[in-house]
């Protein structure tokens, strides 16, 4: 069986990188010009060409030859990384290269030779191994349950609302509940058996941790009867939906199960004009994609073969260029709210820049993170929103957390509490 | 190794120790292995990592990195996009100034002009141009290339049939000199303005760029004037998601692309000149057969299944394609003129009108050059002649012939003579003949590859005759000019003594073709280098 995150199945992709930078700047198509030109938030952070995916691929392919070693410069650039994926889209429009996996694998290989992950890395995984998510808690992970929210015992869905959402940001759990309720959705939960997805070990590179978890989960849900899995966090969806299937080395179509976010659902309903908002919200707000949700949102495609002169790949591969993330459901949800003016930020859809907390950088670099939302805020500001929105809990923390610290009085919300307000 | 601790230390405090470092991991991001003569044999034997990467974000700070290269005797590289291998270290202890924090743009709407520092980039001017009504050419090097590096080197696109070579477009410029001094050009010699090129006394530009540029041997230009021209007021409308992201052209009828099929290579080339003396048109170009291919392909797989073909094969002697855009630049009725003064042109030369999207990924504003890697992994251009059309076609057709007996490793293009256009009205044609190859090093005979391009082609060009324009960054110095009796190597190393006599603006540069073939076994000196060209 293949490994997906072997970093020797990669030196093509290192070498044949030919430093175009489609990994850093926007589609030049919609370039909107100098000042928000740039998608990559580390290499727009760091600027020095190491910190460009571009540079990362050089860097690693420095690293399997022996021409350099580790060193804490090295693991900066590794760790200092959302994994957004704007690279990857960037570098599949024109070389089908795959410089998103490469990162992955080296975090991988770092970790496999003693090096990786941060220590704060490490801390969040013994949380998670010890208490079952992310932040150590040991409170009831379904305290978000209230008495309005009805939970079915039996559903062929379950509600997977992950650990921000079950412990920080509570309100996005508890609205997903009322919504999932008002559209008369029967949905269940995993009980006793919720727990950690697993995305923050995955991400940072302890494959094996993540694995475990993964089987641990997938027999859980399993155990429920339930075929579909609804999340209303970003990287719960794409742990469920693409890094298990990677991981495991399978399609996501033959996991067994279907992994859908909650504005899939309801977007579905307010096409079919199934669900309806009574409520106005006068407001200018744009919408901010969720890396994981959107041009990361593909399925998980296995691919096994071999790679022959010119490069050519036999079979041919099926590749995951961000075309069919998910981009349209939230906005068809928004523009039918009445009274919510949408506006698009420079950077959107596949371009769109990372709120700063992904990839285990929150955890790690929280400066840097913090920087990156900040960055991203300031595009708010420039097409004269009031307000953001996004559709995971750790946008929504990072953006509100910028946006006090920095005076910015931006509004910062989850569609989830758009969509509850509103209906 | 490195630099000397004091050398550093002074670039340290220029521009702060954020924005240096000699850190040789994020070094290796700059060991070439980029963009135009990736996986030559230059790229692969001679670039090295820098000892440093500095930062500047002002020309007060390029300025003093210079005069402490000077001071110390320290190799330094000037590098924008860094998107061409030419323009990476090729000496130990290097200092490499990455000029990305230099992007200042300015639009002066009322003279048509921007205003650039070397960091901006040609989709970012071409979306601030658009927007005012104006337009720039973004070259075949790619959108994702500097404006400043790319207008004092070469730039060539379709779109020069009207917008002139990048050469008529170089306005005033702000140039540090190799040792640190700042020379002002054109206007900004006498005022804060740089709308004049030439200004008073000689023009510089000739010093500055001459028909190709120095890639980095000459110092740092800091900031360039360029010409913007009219373009229509419509705009155009991004639209699609990502691989299929196009420009949409607007309703109004005010630019429209156009593939005309000829029955001959002959036609094609006569309705080229015949468009431009009708003076119609904004974009001119014959499409090469491989490029047809790679527009159709969703992938490498998509392309070879195509291109393995026998309507491939054939594809070459029956199909001639010219690309046309018109821009109604004034009015609708403008286009409608031009099209039936197109038309006439076409259909005297037995033409059929193909079919083809309203819409632009390739040219207007997203020029994805990257897209030339996809079929081998490796592609380079060699020739690049700028000539009389007729003497163009004449060189690509001969190359091609010449061909075979470098195929492999050279990948077979089925005799594919080139790509070529007019650029001015007519008044210049331009080939560009394209190689691709498997780059991977266990091939027999992968040395080949670098004989052809280094060797074979400018000995032909000089042969032949041809004026070979672009090649100084794949032809020896010892062979670029001598088809017309001046050499240009004498040339550049009398300026290159007069301005830079320690050769520390990024040697050797540009005489690393020289150096590398003088240091490998395949090359018969004989035949190429030591030959009397004054006996013919």
């Amino acid at each position: 069986m293949k490994d997906n995150y072997d970093i020797n199945n990669y030196t093509y992709d290192m070498d044949r990188c030919i430093g175009c930078k489609g990994c850093v700047w926007v589609d030049h198509v919609y370039m909107s010009g100098v000042r928000y030109g740039v998608k990559c938030p580390s290499n727009a952070y760091k600027l020095f060409d190491g910190y460009a995916p571009m540079g990362r691929l050089k860097i690693g392919k420095a690293l399997m030859e022996g021409t350099i070693d580790y060193t804490p410069e090295y693991l900066d650039i590794m760790y200092m990384c959302q994994q957004c994926g704007a690279c990857d889209v960037g570098c599949k429009r024109n070389l089908d290269l795959e410089p998103f996996t490469v990162l992955e694998s080296l975090r991988v290989k770092a970790v496999k030779d003693g090096q990786g992950p941060m220590p704060a890395h490490k801390t969040v995984a013994q949380n998670i191994a010890d208490k079952g998510n992310r932040y150590g808690a040991s409170e009831d992970r379904l305290g978000w349950i209230t008495d309005d929210i009805s939970v079915g015992d039996k559903a062929d869905m379950v509600y997977f609302p992950g650990c921000s959402a079950s412990y920080v940001e509570k309100g996005i759990a508890q609205a997903t509940g009322k919504i999932l309720n008002k559209a008369g959705i029967n949905f269940m939960t995993m009980g006793d058996n919720d727990s950690c997805c697993g995305h923050p070990v995955a991400t940072c590179g302890m494959l094996d941790e993540a694995k475990a978890i993964a089987r641990k989960n997938i027999d859980n849900l399993k155990a429920t009867g339930a075929k579909i899995l609804v999340t209303s966090c970003a990287e719960c969806y794409n742990t469920w939906k693409v890094i298990y299937p990677k991981m495991l080395s399978k399609n996501t179509s033959d996991m067994g199960y279907e992994v859908v976010h909650l504005v899939e659902l309801i977007s579905r309903l307010v096409n079919e004009g199934k669900f309806e908002f009574s409520k106005p919200m006068n407001m200018r707000a744009t919408y901010h994609d969720p890396c994981r949700l959107a041009r990361q949102g593909e399925p998980w495609v296995e691919w096994e073969g071999t790679r022959g002169k010119y490069g050519i790949l036999e079979p041919k591969k099926e590749y995951r260029r961000g075309t069919f993330g998910c981009y349209q459901p939230p906005r068809d949800i928004l523009n039918n709210i009445p009274g919510l003016d949408m506006v698009e930020m420079p950077r959107m859809k596949e371009n769109a820049f990372c709120c700063g907390a992904g990839g285990g950088v929150m955890d790690a670099y929280p400066d840097f993170a913090k920087w990156a939302a900040k960055e991203r805020l300031t595009e708010v500001q420039s097409v004269a929103a009031e307000a953001v929105i996004s559709a995971c809990p750790y946008c929504k923390k990072v953006f509100n957390e910028a946006s006090k610290e920095n005076n910015m009085n931006i509004k910062v919300y989850d569609i989830t509490e758009i969509i509850l307000a509103c209906m | 190794m490195g630099i000397p601790q004091e050398a550093y230390q002074a670039i340290e405090d220029i521009v702060g120790s954020q924005y240096v470092t000699d850190d040789q991991v994020i070094a290796q991001a700059y060991v070439g292995r980029l963009g135009h003569g990736k996986d030559t044999g230059i790229d692969l034997d001679m670039n090295v990592p820098p000892a440093v990467i500095a930062m500047p974000r002002t020309t007060k700070e390029v300025q003093g990195i210079l005069k402490i290269a000077h001071r110390y005797k320290i190799n330094y590289v000037p590098a924008s996009s860094f998107w061409i291998s030419h323009c990476a270290p090729k000496k130990p202890d290097s200092i490499l100034l990455d000029l990305k924090r230099m992007n200042d743009l300015t639009i002066d709407e009322e003279n048509m002009c921007a205003i650039c520092e070397p960091g901006v980039i040609f989709s970012q001017l071409q979306e601030e141009a658009i927007k005012r009504g104006m337009y720039t050419t973004t070259p075949g090097g790619g959108s994702q290339v500097s404006v400043v590096a790319n207008h004092i080197n070469w730039g060539l696109s379709p779109l020069n049939y009207r917008n002139g070579v990048p050469g008529r477009r170089v306005l005033a410029a702000e140039w540090v000199l190799p040792d640190g001094e700042l020379l002002k050009t054109g206007s900004l010699s006498m005022q804060d303005d740089p709308f004049w090129g030439e200004g008073p006394g000689p023009d510089l530009r000739g010093l500055l760029r001459g028909w190709i540029g120095w890639f980095g041997a000459m110092g740092v230009v800091t900031k360039l004037a360029v010409k913007l021209l009219p373009f229509h007021d419509e705009g155009l409308t991004p639209v699609g998601i990502t691989p299929h992201t196009t420009l949409q052209f607007p309703e109004k009828k005010r630019i429209r692309w156009y593939n005309w099929s000829l029955p001959k290579r002959d036609d094609l080339v006569e309705c080229m000149y015949d468009i431009g003396k009708a003076e119609i048109g904004a974009a001119l170009t014959k499409v090469p057969i491989q490029w047809r291919y790679i527009a159709k392909a969703g992938c490498r797989e998509d392309f070879w299944e195509g291109w393995n073909t026998q309507e491939a094969r054939d594809s070459l002697g029956n199909m001639h394609i010219c690309r046309v855009m018109l821009v109604g630049y004034t009015s609708e009725e403008q286009l409608e003129y031009e099209e039936r003064v197109l038309t006439d042109i076409m259909e005297s030369y037995g033409g059929k009108l193909g079919r083809t999207r309203q819409s632009d990924n390739s040219w207007i504003k997203n020029a994805d050059s990257a897209t030339m890697w996809m079929m081998t992994g490796a592609y380079t251009s060699v020739q690049v002649t700028v000539d009389t059309l007729d003497c163009g076609v004449k060189g690509g057709e001969g190359l091609a012939r010449e061909k075979p007996a470098f195929t492999p490793p050279l990948m077979d293009d089925y005799g594919e003579p080139g790509w070529f256009q007019v650029s001015e009205l007519g008044h210049m044609g331009y080939i560009e003949f394209l190689q691709y190859w498997d780059p991977n090093p266990d091939q027999e005979n992968l040395y080949k590859k670098d004989e052809w391009n280094y060797i074979k082609v400018p000995t032909l060009d000089a042969e032949w005759g041809m004026f070979n324009a672009f090649n100084i960054y794949a032809s020896p110095m010892n062979l670029t000019g001598k088809a017309y009796g001046p050499e240009c190597r004498k040339w550049f190393e009398k300026v290159k003594a007069e301005f830079d006599p320690d050769k520390l603006s990024n040697n050797p540069i540009p005489w690393d073709v020289d150096k590398y073939v003088d240091q490998v076994d395949w090359v018969n000196k004989e035949d190429y280098i030591d030959r009397d060209w004054s006996k013919g």
